[in-house]
């Protein structure tokens, strides 16, 4: 009985040593990134910004700090409540940080998706006047994304959304969309959500899919 | 195009991240408690927390702009650390650090300078209050809108979408034809070509990718309407002015045009066309950062002309082919460092017709003139932006026109040639100053020969330009620019310079002035020029002031202006055998003109109207007073309306255009220019219908009321035996032009389309 305490104490120090050994990085990225998922307010995610900003700066060759602090100001872009111009300066803001992270992680499908999505925003800040310009580069680049990664559940849940809202407007079938928005969800399910995070990958967009799929019943 | 509401939030219920952080201590804590060794460790983490809570140093304070108002959401933080939070709503933020010692602040926000301060760091709490500048953002600054019209996807500051100029009805893809319906212009119905107020249509100068196009719109004999020679299709963004323009243009006494072609494609993609008049096929290939265009298209009136009749005495209705390829390649990433892109594009046509000219006061078939042009037009345009600011731009372009004329017996040549060479160098000193350098090289020649009587005149003139601009932002509300432009040319002999001056300010609600003046030069038309060739430059001086707002998917501006003419040429005699050519005229017009853009009253309905008044009177050519040219109605007006219905999955379209007359002479009456035609009137209706996203099939026709419009009348040369000269009236080919065309896409994207060929 001593034994198994014994043993079961060596493996609980372990597991703590090993997660004592997250480095300073790792433990602002965790702790930036769940507040970012949880963030719904433009104040917050522009702090969130603001703390993937400061997270860049001191570890310049990582790409996922520089992605973060473009994917918040790409939330912000999609806030109804912004002019157009404020709007667009922040998605010139996300956009530049999507190229910045491209420059440092050259094709990785989270980028480009993550290009695509800030096209997409740009697009849905005036999509009266931008529909019929921007709607192409959104979907080649949700569509470059794909290629690289086929198993991609955000280009997936984003193209999504995207034939979806061109389906309605040609009033056309919408079973292409649906069927991303299928995949999408599924690859989300045999997801493991916990390491992915514990690895620093991207993990947002299952809400998406799954309201999506749900547009689609 | 409506796309609605289709793109919700985003944000919000996402997946929490677990709290695994606290769980662990937790557990460290309750293992503690029963080992002595983990418990002395414990104490020991205890210990070391507090020694570094006396460490610690707060820094607060508040950030505002220069004006005192709180900027929320800017980013306070030590250097090199994780130290660090935002301001909140009223500017206010605070934060402790474990650093100690001199340490750097950093403070940034969107939209301002970033600061950075140096404090030293020993426990006692540290305020700081900091005012931030305001930067200069390119997106939202102010922009000088005096005397131009912006085209593109781009920028705000546009009245047109690139789209627009195609699915204007009436333009029938012509791009002039789609300009014409903007502030500033007029419409000449026997001539196509654009007549910008109240100059002629020589005085406006076309640019593909900054290079200069000669012979940009086909060639074709007296009172036949001709169109531009390039495909809309070939470009994402224009750049119209009507007044006032950059030092960067020249040659021009009224106005330029710059056409942007477009940069890589998006997808490989065959477009067929199927036209009432002809059909093209145009073969795109796109790989990595290169792409290839390829097209060729021909038309030929003669089968519509044997349907519907005609006005004009056609012997062999026109026909034409032509064929482009376009070479693209880009490299780099504007973001990280040097990117820049090269474009190379030839184009060549061929067109033919032959035709019966009435003579007034003769009841034979008139005069027969046949024409055979043959067109290259080649450039290849480079842009590159390099480091620390530095971005250049330039390239060459040759055109090429031959027209061989044949009047009643006499066989005539005309051979004109442009070649052009430019390269700039704009340097951004700061956000707020930025200095443009260019060198330009032109080589013009002309030449025209009587062919059976082995007769020939020409001329070869070399031009070298230089200019300089420079655009200072005061702040985002306010910028200027001033520029010089300099030329020589060697067959005249003459050095000039033609200063440029802008200036435009914001207001608060979005609204802003710009004020442009300049001066402009421009060498005597090449047909006058070949028979004199020591002929100097005539000359215009503008003053521009405009309002321009942009607001929630209107536009509206307003602009004023007054042009005045100069050294503008003059002769005696007939225009075909024109003595005395000498630079005698002067004249000046000036006006206000108004445009309204609305996308939004009218749900999936956008529609502009433009309201266009010039007053304009000018010596020049052989008039002997100051008249008011024939190509300068005083009142002009237009209203294109653009309705989709989603229903009928088709896009409905209609436009009218209106003027007050053309003034025409009357050699029976004393004095000149005496008389005006009735009002010009035409309105225009098409439909767009997309059975499938990459098909499209589109139906328009031209003056649906068939009006009779009169541009003019022409006299007699001799008078008759009561002494009266014989006249007849200048009109339209046919009541109404009616067009259907089939436009299939085909490529992997089904969505694919060619709206851009409407």
């Amino acid at each position: 009985m001593k034994k198994l305490a014994q043993i079961t104490m060596l493996f609980l120090v372990t597991t703590l040593s090993a997660f004592a050994q997250d480095t300073p990085y790792q433990k602002a990225m965790k702790k930036e990134v769940a507040k970012l998922t949880e963030s719904d307010s433009l104040p917050v995610l522009q702090q969130s910004a603001n703390a993937f900003g400061r997270i860049a700066e001191l570890n310049p060759g990582e790409w996922q700090p520089v992605y973060y602090q473009g994917l918040a100001y790409t939330f912000q872009g999609l806030d109804k409540s912004l002019s157009l111009d404020k709007k667009d300066e922040v998605l010139a803001k996300a956009d530049e940080l999507a190229q910045k992270a491209d420059a440092l992680s050259k094709n990785n499908a989270e980028i480009v998706a993550l290009q695509g999505f800030v096209l997409m925003a740009k697009l849905n800040a005036d999509a009266a006047s931008r529909g019929q310009s921007l709607s192409g580069p959104v979907l080649q680049t949700f569509g470059k994304a794909r290629a690289m990664d086929p198993k991609n559940p955000r280009a997936l849940a984003l193209t999504a959304q995207m034939e979806y809202g061109m389906a309605r407007f040609f009033g056309s079938g919408t079973e292409k969309a649906c069927g991303y928005a299928k995949e999408s969800l599924a690859i989300f399910a045999s997801q493991d959500e916990q390491a992915l995070k514990a690895a620093l990958v991207p993990t947002w967009g299952k809400s998406l899919a799954e309201k999506m799929a749900k547009s689609c019943q | 195009m409506h796309f609605g509401p289709l793109f919700p939030q985003f944000i919000g219920p996402f997946p929490k991240f677990g709290n695994g952080e606290f769980s662990c201590i937790y557990i460290l804590l309750n293992f503690g408690s029963n080992n002595s060794r983990m418990k002395i460790f414990t104490i020991l983490l205890f210990l070391f927390a507090s020694l570094a809570a006396m460490g610690q140093t707060l820094i607060s304070g508040r950030i505002t702009d220069q004006k005192g108002a709180a900027i929320p959401g800017a980013n306070v933080y030590i250097k090199g650390t994780y130290d660090g939070t935002s301001s909140d709503a009223t500017g206010l933020f605070s934060f402790t650090t474990d650093e100690a010692g001199a340490q750097l602040v950093s403070i940034q926000a969107i939209g301002f300078k970033s600061q950075e301060l140096t404090r030293n760091l020993n426990g006692d709490a540290v305020t700081l209050n900091i005012l931030l500048a305001e930067a200069i953002n390119q997106l939202n600054a102010v922009t000088i809108t005096a005397g131009a019209m912006e085209s593109g996807d781009e920028k705000k500051s546009v009245v047109l979408k690139p789209l627009d100029i195609v699915t204007t009805s009436g333009a029938m893809g012509n791009i002039t034809a789609a300009l014409l319906t903007l502030p500033g212009t007029s419409t000449v119905g026997n001539d196509g070509r654009l007549f910008v107020r109240g100059g002629d249509a020589s005085e406006t100068a076309i640019y593909i990718d900054g290079l200069q196009v000669g012979n940009a719109f086909g060639s074709t004999t007296s009172n036949v309407p001709t169109r531009n020679r390039f495909s809309a299709n070939l470009f994402k963004g224009s750049f119209f002015s009507t007044g006032g323009y950059s030092a960067e243009y020249g040659q021009a006494l009224s106005s330029a045009l710059a056409l942007n072609t477009l940069d890589l494609p998006l997808r490989n993609q065959g477009d067929v066309s199927i036209m009432s008049l002809g059909g093209g096929y145009t073969q795109t290939l796109v790989k990595n950062d290169r792409a290839l265009t390829a097209s060729a298209n021909y038309y030929n009136l003669a089968p519509y002309q044997s349907l519907v009749k005609q006005n004009f005495d056609w012997e062999q209705a026109p026909s034409s082919w032509d064929s482009e390829i376009s070479l693209r390649r880009k490299w780099g990433n504007a973001v990280t460092g040097k990117s820049g892109m090269i474009k190379a594009y030839f184009h060549t046509e061929g067109s033919h017709m032959a035709i019966w000219q009435k003579i007034p006061g003769d009841s034979g078939r008139g005069d027969f003139v046949k024409l055979n042009n043959r067109y290259h037009y080649g450039n290849v345009s480079f842009k590159h932006s390099g480091n620390k600011g530095w971005f250049f731009y330039g390239g060459l372009a040759l055109s090429h026109n031959k027209d061989a004329i044949r009047l009643n017996t006499d066989h005539i040549r005309q051979l004109n040639q442009i070649f052009h060479s430019k390269i700039v160098a704009v340097k951004d000193f700061s956000p707020q100053f930025s200095l443009k350098n260019g060198l330009e090289f032109f080589t013009k020649s002309y030449s025209e020969a009587l062919v059976d009587e082995n007769r020939e005149r020409q001329f070869t003139d070399h031009q070298f330009n230089h200019f300089v601009e420079g655009t200072y932002y005061f702040s985002n509300r306010l910028v200027m620019v001033g520029g010089l432009r300099s030329g020589h040319s060697s067959l005249a002999r003459q050095t000039w310079f033609t200063p440029r001056f802008s200036v435009a300010y914001k207001l608060d609600n979005q609204g802003q002035f710009s004020f442009a003046a300049g001066k402009f030069k421009q060498l005597v038309e090449e047909k006058l020029r070949v028979r004199q060739t020591d002929l100097k430059n005539s000359a215009a001086t503008h003053y521009i002031l405009n309002y321009f707002l942009v607001n929630n998917n209107r536009t509206f501006r307003a602009e004023a202006f007054y042009k005045n003419y100069d050294n503008l040429v003059t002769y005696s005699g007939p225009a075909s055998e024109p003595r005395n050519i000498a630079l005698n005229g002067s004249g000046y017009a000036k006006g206000v003109d108004f445009f309204l853009r609305d996308k939004k009253t009218i749900k999936d309905t956008d529609f502009w109207v433009t309201y266009s008044f010039v007053d304009s009177k000018r010596r020049f050519a052989a008039y002997e007073t100051k008249v008011q040219p024939t190509f300068a109605p005083k009142h002009n007006g237009s209203v294109v309306v653009k309705h989709f219905v989603t229903a009928m999955k088709s896009l409905l379209g209609t436009s009218w255009s209106w003027n007050s007359g053309y003034t025409y002479n009357d050699p029976n009456m004393p004095g000149e220019m005496q008389r005006k035609t009735k009002a010009y009137s035409d309105l225009s209706l098409s439909i767009s219908y997309l059975p499938k996203p990459n098909v499209i099939l589109h139906v328009a026709c031209s003056n649906v009321l068939g009006r009779q419009n009169v541009f003019g009348y022409q006299y007699a040369s001799q008078p008759d035996e009561a002494g009266s000269y014989a006249s007849r009236p200048v009109g339209q080919a046919a009541s109404r032009f009616l067009f259907a065309g089939l436009f299939i896409t085909i490529s992997k994207d089904k969505k694919a389309n060619q709206l851009n060929n409407l």
